[in-house]
C-alpha cells in the first residue's frame, strides 16, 4: 500500500476511535445527570446534629428531659415539637423521616435507660440492608453517639437518624 | 488552484486538524449546556437551599447566588420573584415556564425568601431569611 493511502486508512481508524470516545463520553453525561443528586446522608447527618443540640448544651443534658421521678414521659411524648422538628408528610404521603434516641447509663452500657421514637418507623427496617447495593432505594440510615451529663450521671446516648425520599434522590 | 505534493500535504493535514478541532468543540459545548438545564439547576438549587434551612437556626439571614438560575429563567420568561418559593416546610425552584422543583425541610422553622434588590437593575442573589420557630 502506497503512503497516502495508509494514511487515509488511519484518518479514518483516528474518526472511528473519536466517534467512539464521544459516544462514551455523551452515554456517561447522559446517564450521570439523570441520577438526582443524593442528599441523603447529609440530611439525616443534619438531623442528628439538631437532636444532640436539642438534647445536650455544652455537655450537661436538657433539664427538660428529666422530672422529679426521672426521664420525662412528656418530653417523649411531644420530642418533635420540643426539638423544634417537622417530620409530617403531605397529604396522603409516607412520612420520610424517622430518628430513634437511645440512653444508656455509662455504667452500663447494655441496658437501656430512656428511649425516644419519632416519625415513620418502616424506615428504620431498611437501615440493616443499606449497605447492599440493591437496596439503595430504601432509606439511608445514620447513627451516632455522644457522651453527656447530667448532674453527677453521665449517659451515652446514640441517635440513629432514617430518610426515605428515594424518589427524589436515587434513580 | 494547483498544488504540489508538499501543499497538498499540508491541505490534508490541516483539514485532519480542524476538523479534530471542530470535534472536540462539540463535545465541550455539549458537556458544559449538560450542566446548566433547567431541570439540574432546579434540583441543585431546591436541596442546597433546603439543606440550609435545615442546618440553620432563627434569625439567620442567608445570600445565595443565583446569576446562572435568573439568566436561565429570563430566557425561558419566569420572573425573578418566582424562581424560589416556599410553601408550608417545602422548597420550590422554578427556572422554566412548564418546570419547577420541591424539596422538602424538617426544620421546623418559618422562612422567607425573596431576591435582593440591592442593585434593583441588577439582580444576583436571593435572601433567604428564617424569621422564627413555627411551635414556640
Amino acid at each position: 500500500m502506497n503512503n497516502k493511502g495508509s494514511d487515509k486508512i488511519l484518518s479514518i481508524y483516528w474518526f472511528a476511535i473519536l466517534v467512539l470516545v464521544a459516544g462514551g463520553i455523551f452515554m456517561m453525561t447522559i446517564s450521570f445527570y439523570n441520577h438526582p443528586y443524593d442528599v441523603r446522608e447529609i440530611e439525616a447527618e443534619i438531623i442528628i446534629n439538631n437532636i444532640a443540640d436539642c438534647l445536650s448544651q455544652n455537655g450537661e443534658l436538657n433539664s427538660e428531659l428529666f422530672n422529679a421521678t426521672g426521664f420525662s414521659e412528656d418530653f417523649r411524648t411531644n420530642f418533635l415539637a420540643k426539638c423544634h422538628l417537622n417530620f409530617e408528610a403531605g397529604e396522603g404521603e409516607e412520612g420520610q423521616y424517622y430518628s430513634e434516641i437511645s440512653f444508656y447509663n455509662a455504667g452500663d452500657l447494655n441496658s437501656l435507660a430512656y428511649e425516644i421514637t419519632g416519625g415513620n418507623k418502616n424506615l428504620a427496617a431498611s437501615c440493616s440492608i443499606q449497605n447492599e447495593k440493591e437496596y439503595k432505594r430504601e432509606a439511608i440510615c445514620v447513627e451516632k453517639t455522644f457522651f453527656s451529663l447530667n448532674g453527677e450521671n453521665l449517659y451515652l446516648i446514640k441517635i440513629l437518624s432514617a430518610i426515605g425520599k428515594a424518589e427524589k434522590n436515587v434513580r | 488552484m494547483v498544488f504540489g505534493k508538499r501543499g497538498s500535504l499540508l491541505m490534508e493535514n490541516l483539514v485532519f486538524i480542524i476538523l479534530n478541532l471542530i470535534f472536540l468543540t462539540l463535545l465541550v459545548l455539549f458537556l458544559l449546556r449538560q450542566g446548566e438545564g433547567a431541570v439540574v439547576l432546579e434540583q441543585a438549587y431546591a436541596k442546597e437551599i433546603a439543606l440550609l434551612v435545615d442546618s440553620a437556626k432563627p434569625g439567620t439571614t442567608m445570600l445565595l447566588n443565583i446569576e446562572k438560575g435568573k439568566k436561565l429563567a429570563e430566557k425561558n420568561n419566569v420572573d425573578v420573584e418566582d424562581i424560589i418559593k416556599i410553601d408550608s416546610n417545602s422548597v420550590i425552584v422554578k427556572l422554566s415556564e412548564k418546570g419547577g422543583y420541591s424539596y422538602s425541610f424538617f426544620n421546623d422553622v418559618d422562612v422567607s425568601a425573596y431576591p435582593d434588590t440591592t442593585d434593583p437593575q441588577n439582580i444576583k442573589d436571593y435572601v433567604i431569611k428564617i424569621n422564627n420557630y413555627q411551635n414556640e
